[in-house]
């Protein structure tokens, strides 16, 4: 498949809400069905003022008797930091989180599905690019905070990935796995 | 989507306070005289503008409200610390009081479906002396109080 190109004129900067990461959920109350599975779905992000994806490559470097450097890259570990995460009014995830939080109930953190949607690439016509990681995980890392009472959270994905398209930049958008000719 | 005008939804509030609510106020004008309210507008520096990963921004806006109070020159009666300068401070102190009261309870100005208030309070405990002119009849002192309204504006936020 080719390389896609960006929707952005010439030396144009992407804007940071741009890069979009949604989680996803099963909830048999959810707005989202998928294949007859009720899903809820929400942007992570409100709030937060910086957030990248770090990759975490796990890199070995040799150096041969000549002095080449050869560089191995194992694996990459995906994962984005949300703090502040604050506790908002109408948030699902935020809800959810906390519910597992109090009940301790740890092996239903890793039961998300995660999409990064890349919205500087692709149009609402067509869709916009993104991939979707299953069985992620994503943990609360503490709670409390100063004047307004933030839960920060990690997202780590699993880099069981799925390439396609969303069709539009909402809650309830389709995913559209590529197809490979 | 048509925007709010916040000034008109901040004067839309304010105008449920009765001293308000019974007194003229004034736009951008200085009508100095006793019981006017002056809404004066401020500049709203863009660089506190706090931007989110999602595309809403934290934004921030104030006005000051000057009000003009008549005053007088006799000394307080020490036994019952009492005059009408007193009074006004004790009025205008209670305008202040309320307005804080409404964003300790997050009553709100109505800033439109896509901005929402996050908070709202003066910016002093009392409110400040601009100004006695005793030329004119009667004499007049200007107190004012600025008031900070912050608010996430999801205007630009793509994703719905």
């Amino acid at each position: 498949m080719a390389i896609s190109e960006f929707n952005l004129a010439q030396h144009q900067r992407a804007a940071r809400k741009l890069l979009i990461t949604v989680a996803e959920w099963k909830d048999d109350n959810g707005s989202v069905t998928i294949d007859g599975v009720k899903y809820n779905r929400e942007i992570l992000g409100r709030r937060t003022e910086d957030s990248s994806i770090e990759y975490n490559a796990d890199i070995e470097t040799t150096t041969d008797i000549l002095g080449i450097n050869y560089t191995d890259i194992n694996k990459t570990q995906p994962q984005q930091d949300f703090d502040p995460y604050l506790i908002l009014g109408g948030s699902k995830l935020g809800a959810k989180l906390n519910d597992i939080r109090k009940r301790n109930a740890l092996t239903e953190l890793d039961q998300f599905n995660l999409y990064i949607i890349t919205a500087y690439v692709g149009d609402s016509t067509n869709g916009y690019e993104a991939e979707k990681h299953v069985n992620c995980t994503i943990t609360y890392n503490s709670l409390g905070g100063d004047a307004n009472v933030n839960m920060p959270i990690s997202a780590y994905f699993s880099n069981d990935i799925t390439n396609g398209t969303v069709d539009k930049l909402s809650d309830d958008f389709s995913f559209s796995p590529d197809v490979s000719l | 989507m048509a925007t709010v005008d916040k000034n008109k939804a901040v004067l839309t509030f304010l105008a449920t306070y009765p001293d308000i609510q019974t007194n003229p106020i004034f736009v951008n004008f200085i009508n100095a005289k006793n019981d006017t309210i002056q809404f004066l507008t401020n500049d709203n520096d863009k660089r506190l503008n706090k931007p989110f990963v999602d595309g809403s921004v934290l934004k921030r806006y104030t006005l000051t409200l000057v009000i003009s109070k008549s005053i007088t020159n006799m000394a307080i009666a020490k036994d019952i610390l009492s005059n009408e300068n007193l009074e006004d401070i004790a009025s205008i102190q209670a305008m202040m009081d309320w307005l804080n009261e409404q964003g300790d309870n997050a009553i709100y100005p109505d800033f439109g479906i896509d901005c929402v208030i996050e908070d709202m309070h003066t910016t002093s405990e009392n409110p400040s002396v601009d100004g006695i002119n005793t030329a004119i009849t009667p004499a007049l002192c200007l107190y004012s109080m600025e008031i900070r309204i912050d608010y996430i504006d999801y205007t630009k936020v793509i994703w719905s």
